[in-house]
């Protein structure tokens, strides 16, 4: 339990300030971090801790488990207090990039490598209203192409451009 | 001398054409990729990490290494010409490197901070070469718990100085050593945390924690900011050539940059940022045009080159010598090496003679190879500046794919690649910073190993970490240091809330 702000005059528009601009995003991640602990203690206890000579499978989880669990509660009371600058997110590009990649796992062994990397352009691309449909579809077939070029016919890697030609 | 004769061996290596030709590739695609603004040298390693694993250890090592410091030379020419930093410790260049392309001196300013990197880069060859073996020879008395204090002091002090704070910083390190217990347990061949997925048997590959941590969260991150694009300072020839003053006042901040640069990349923990900021801030008191500081230049972008590229090169001194990697792409170093089977440490010096003196030869004949090819080159650069960054981010988000994909044929890895750079991007825009992470999770299984010896060795004591002389120096270095990061955490954070009361007093109303 983190103490109440003192309730003098003086500090009470300093404690309004410092709530202003609270985002609860510091909390969220120290209790994740706890919660990742808490994961990483128990798996730890049962892959078996061993004996201080012989430390177990599941010591070195536990204690670095153990370890993270107090820091995320300080984590936790240090961002009670809120005055961590956030940098604002850009969550179109966050979903551009993270669907891309989607796109790319889900289809580059299903479809082959031309079509996956095709859909991947489009797809990352869709934030950038400055570049209309045709345009991402033009850089689409020529990143595609290149990639057919540089890793299938130059390096050799051993993806097929196409799945099912 | 010995160590001569061990460089010019170096040299021989690094001269067959294989090897030269990789050098030749590494310097251009990490110029090319730290020349993209807002993506390091971190992203640019990780990016060619894969190709690396179909070379041989030593060409893939001076492939990282010139990929490492041409994305370092590279990101400066986006701070000048842009004013957005390619990696962090350009932004220190960026401060006088801006003024001059603002007042139509970009060429010069290009031009010195190429002459100013080359005189970094030789003056930190020259420190890794006579201070590693006698550092090697020092570490080769090192017992387990000697070398888990080390990197214990390793990790504290990469994580305790970091942006967000010395308290999620070290979170992070942790977070990161728990990272990297997951799959089979070396000791016991036990598995752990795998879920069930038999991809992750073998743990998570360091080229899908890098890729994630830094190519996907920087990516994300950085076309918001570019989205303007093609905003760059137009680059005059005719005023391209430093004048005879300015060459005058190369070789003072040179000499000071690289040394101070030098000194602080072999530290643990600190890196290229803060010896570029170390030697400008000591720049503007020592230098003979102080006066003119902040307002272009040329000793001002000298400075902080010639201390980033020195510090880049000297960064490998802790790196190869001790196996703990003092900054976040030395742990991608580490990691690399660990996939070719080599264990980074004392005895590489011993056992790989033609892969370290190789290295250190390369550095010279990297850092030649960035000036030949960057002088000419600006232009080019140039040019790729004014690419706009929508035809570039969605390429890159594909190369990123591929790389990933390309390590095991396997869907599996650009999924947890997702996954990994969608969490770093949720960390990063709540400080909490993904480098420590990152050496976290290369050093977890080292760690680990090295606690499980001491322990054996000294019957299941604890105090066999304090009882030891060099280990408990280095604890109690290491202490000091997480001491000393989450005093100032809390000092800087009073700080910052005196500010805001201060004009929340000031301005009632609002």
């Amino acid at each position: 339990m983190t103490p109440e702000p003192e309730k003098s005059g003086i500090t009470e528009p300093s404690v309004a300030a410092a709530r202003l601009g609270h985002s609860w995003g510091g909390e969220v991640g120290g209790l994740l971090l706890l919660a990742l602990s808490a994961i990483f203690m128990i798996g730890g206890v049962r892959l078996g801790l061993g004996v201080p000579t012989r430390l177990g499978t599941g010591a070195f989880p536990f204690l670095t488990g153990l370890v993270l669990a107090i820091l995320a509660v300080f984590i936790c009371i240090e961002e009670r207090r809120g005055d961590t600058e956030v940098e604002s997110p850009d969550w179109i590009a966050f979903l551009a990039i993270c669907g891309a990649l989607a796109v790319f796992a889900t289809t580059a062994n299903r479809l082959g490598l031309v079509p996956a990397t095709f859909l991947t352009i489009v797809v990352a691309s869709l934030p950038d209203r400055s570049l209309p449909m045709r345009g991402k579809a033009i850089l689409g077939v020529i990143v595609s192409l290149a990639c057919w070029g540089l890793f299938i016919e130059l390096l050799n890697l051993p993806f097929k451009p196409f799945v099912g030609l | 001398m010995d160590i001569l004769t061990s460089f010019g061996h170096g040299l021989l290596v690094v001269l067959e054409p294989a090897n030269l030709m990789y050098c030749f590739i590494g310097v251009f695609l990490g110029t090319f990729i730290g020349v993209l603004p807002g993506i390091g040298s971190m992203a640019a390693i990780a990016m060619i990490l894969p190709l690396t694993f179909y070379l041989d250890p030593t060409p893939a090592l001076v492939m990282i290494a010139g990929v490492f410091y041409g994305a370092e030379y590279g990101g400066s020419t986006a701070s000048i010409l842009m004013n957005v930093p390619g990696t962090p410790a350009a932004s220190i260049t960026a401060i006088e490197g801006y003024q001059l392309a603002k007042n139509g001196r970009a060429g010069v300013a290009l031009f010195s901070t190429a002459i100013a990197s080359f005189g970094g880069g030789m003056i930190g060859m020259v420190v890794i070469a006579v201070l590693s073996p006698s550092l090697a020879k020092l570490a080769l008395s090192f017992g387990p718990p000697e070398y888990f204090a080390v990197i214990l002091l390793g990790l504290i002090a990469a994580s305790a100085v970091s942006n967000g704070g010395a308290l999620k910083g070290i979170a992070m390190v942790v977070t990161g050593l728990m990272l990297g217990t997951i799959g089979v347990d070396l000791t016991t061949g036990e598995l752990r945390f795998t879920m069930g997925i038999p991809e992750l048997r073998d743990g998570v590959n360091i080229v899908v924690v890098a890729m994630g941590l830094f190519g996907v969260t920087e990516l994300i991150a950085s076309i918001r900011s570019n989205s303007g694009g093609g905003a760059a300072q137009k680059l005059d020839y005719n005023n391209f050539y430093p004048t005879k003053e300015d060459w005058k006042s190369l070789p003072g901040p040179i000499l000071r940059g690289g040394a101070i640069g030098s000194f602080i990349g072999a530290l643990p923990g600190t890196g290229q940022t803060i010896a570029a900021a170390l030697a400008y801030a000591l720049e503007k008191r020592v230098s003979p045009q102080r006066a003119k500081f902040g307002t272009g230049v040329v000793p001002g972008v000298a400075v902080p080159e010639a201390a980033n590229n020195s510090a880049t090169q000297t960064a490998f001194i802790p790196t190869l010598t001790l196996g703990v990697p003092g900054s976040p792409p030395m742990a991608i170093v580490i990691g690399a090496l660990m996939i070719y089977g080599i264990t980074p440490g004392p005895r590489l010096l011993v056992e790989e003679p033609d892969m370290f003196w190789g290295l250190v030869a390369s550095f010279l004949v990297g850092n030649i190879m960035l000036l030949v090819l960057n002088l000419p080159l600006i232009g080019m650069w140039v040019r790729l500046l004014r690419i706009p960054y929508k035809y570039m981010y969605p390429t890159i988000i594909v190369l990123i794919c591929m790389g990933v994909y390309s390590l095991n044929n396997n869907v599996f890895d650009v999924w947890l690649t997702l996954v990994i750079g969608a969490a770093g991007y949720v960390m990063r825009l709540y400080r909490f910073e993904p480098a420590p992470l990152l050496l976290g999770f290369v050093l977890g299984p080292l760690m680990e190993e090295q606690l499980r010896r001491s322990m054996l060795l000294s019957r299941g004591d604890p105090m066999v970490f304090l009882e030891r002389p060099i280990s408990a120096t280095l604890i109690g270095i290491t202490f000091a240091i997480a001491v000393y990061g989450i005093y100032s955490t809390h000092r800087n954070r009073r700080l910052a809330r005196m500010a805001a009361e201060q004009t929340q007093l000031e301005e009632p109303n609002s």
